[in-house]
């Protein structure tokens, strides 16, 4: 009688613990909280022209001209 | 004594007429001989700051006309206005041939090349006989005016040739503008 209980009590605790994870499974299957993030497209190294001088330019003159009082005044020149 | 005033008052009409005939009220002309608005300036084509005017020399070298230099702020280049005016277009051209022929003489390592500016244009390219600074001239007639434009630099920092041309095609302009007045 009392290997019967001890193994109805066994059984009863196996049944729930198979139950519950079937229910959280189902939850976590219904409900998706993963978040796909799209893989990151690897990016070469930036180019940044230098001016005239070697340097990033200045006063927005783009590459191949340079920032100087010339004959116009002051203004972007080529190089 | 009345008629006396009355003569008077008639006579003095009579000069007044005379006068308003003879100058009119072209009070916005320039006066024959008035040469100082013919120069332009080349800040209008800068940033505004860039050139000091020397004062202008009137009747330079005993012709009639008008020079005038300008100085860029950090002296390293130099704008000459001469503008002469002749009695007619024969004696401008002629003018100009001879300034042509001394510039030739001015600039060494020299090319000429036309240029569309008033009549007979030409833009001369070269050195100081020394080397040490670049020389671009355009010269032009217009009417009875002969015009030089003499910009001076560095050796390595020439004057750019649309600045030339835009110069003068302001300065060509201004003289028609002035010889319409």
């Amino acid at each position: 009688m009392r290997k019967i209980v001890m193994a109805l009590a066994i059984a009863a605790v196996m049944s729930g613990s198979v139950a519950t994870s079937q229910t959280a499974y189902a939850a976590q299957s219904s409900h998706d909280t993963n978040v796909y993030i799209q893989p990151a497209v690897p990016i070469g190294p930036k180019v940044q022209m230098l001016d005239c001088y070697g340097t990033t330019g200045s006063m927005g003159c783009g590459p191949g001209w340079v920032w100087r009082d010339g004959w116009r005044g002051w203004g972007c020149y080529p190089c | 004594m009345k008629a006396r005033t009355m003569a008077g008052g008639f006579a003095a009409a009579a000069v007044m007429t005379v006068g308003v005939a003879v100058g009119g009220f072209g009070y916005a002309a320039a006066a024959p001989g008035d040469f100082s608005t013919l120069p332009v300036d080349p800040n209008l084509i800068t940033d505004s700051l860039a050139y000091n005017a020397a004062p202008s020399v009137f009747n330079p070298n005993g012709r009639p006309g008008v020079e005038t230099v300008y100085i860029h702020r950090d002296g390293s280049r130099q704008i000459t206005s001469t503008i002469l005016v002749l009695p007619d277009a024969k004696a401008a051209s002629a003018a100009l041939d001879g300034a042509k022929a001394e510039l030739a003489g001015k600039v060494a390592n020299s090319k000429t090349q036309p240029a569309a500016v008033g009549s007979g244009g030409t833009m001369l390219t070269g050195m100081s006989p020394d080397g040490s600074k670049s020389v671009t001239v355009l010269s032009f007639a217009e009417g009875n005016t002969a015009t030089t434009l003499e910009f001076d630099g560095a050796a390595e920092d020439p004057a750019p040739s649309d600045l030339v041309l835009e110069l003068g095609h302001k300065q060509d302009t201004a003289i028609r503008d002035w010889q319409a007045s």
